[in-house]
């Protein structure tokens, strides 16, 4: 087996000014951080070079590329906006392709409301799958969000650490298994 | 199965690189649309891992 440490970036998917949604990405950052072998960092949408007069590989930025081509596996943070997902979000994850070939990804959906984000990852879904992701069983839901953080960030319900220690187990199974698949089994073997 | 090609070397270690997708990629030009597989109707990208350094690499179908 490969012996680097697994790479798991979050990406915090939204650029609204007041995002609650810092503070899920955050604290998945943290969950990440105190697992032995893996790797994070917060990928902020919102800091990226991201023009609006080309799309996909028109608009890569090498650093986000390079960021995803050495990733494992992603955790993706959003929002719910109007029953889906920011529009900034996809046009960034769009300007990829073979950097997430095989790799899995886990989906954290932020919601004002009590739902939890549901149905942005009902409709993130599809497209992660034609992006090349592997989607993975187990999300975290955070409704209600302003009462599972407090406004500097700290965390209210302890119920969530186990939520995401359960969503992290399962996405990074199937990052070393992925990973093994993608060092070690050719497609026509 | 598909005819055996040349392995592709890792531009950033010179690892001998494993290919382990094909992903079909729909013309988004009009240059593009010559270049389809019309039986696929789009264009193969190979995706090749580095199972040494984790870099990834693509080419298209039939380069």
């Amino acid at each position: 087996m490969n012996s680097r440490p697994l790479s798991i970036p979050v990406i915090l998917g939204t650029t609204r000014k007041g995002r609650m949604s810092t503070h899920a990405a955050r604290f998945m950052v943290e969950q990440i951080t105190e697992l032995d072998g893996v790797t994070t960092e917060l990928i902020d949408i919102s800091k990226l070079r991201m023009p609006t007069d080309d799309a996909g590989d028109g608009i890569k930025d090498p650093a986000f590329s390079e960021k995803m081509a050495l990733a494992d596996g992603l955790v993706i943070v959003t929002p719910e906006y109007n029953h889906s997902f920011p529009g900034l979000l996809k046009h960034i994850l769009d300007s990829c392709l073979k950097e997430y070939i095989h790799k899995p990804a886990g989906i954290v959906g932020v919601s004002a409301g009590p739902f939890g984000g549901v149905r942005v990852i009902q409709d993130f879904l599809p497209v992660l799958r034609e992006l090349g992701l592997v989607n993975i069983f187990w999300d975290v839901n955070f409704g209600n969000v302003a009462k599972v953080f407090d406004e500097s960030g700290n965390l209210l319900d302890q119920a969530f650490v186990g939520r995401a220690g359960k969503f992290l187990s399962e996405l990074i199974w199937m990052a070393k298994t992925l990973r093994y698949g993608r060092d070690n089994i050719a497609l026509d073997s | 199965m598909a005819k055996q090609k040349s392995k592709m070397i890792c531009p950033k270690c010179g690892a001998e690189m494993n290919h382990h997708a094909d992903k079909l990629i729909y013309p988004a030009s009009t240059e593009d649309v010559k270049k389809i597989n019309a039986a696929l109707g789009g264009m193969i990208e190979e995706i090749h891992g580095c199972p040494a350094c984790g870099a990834v690499e693509s080419r298209r179908s039939g380069e």
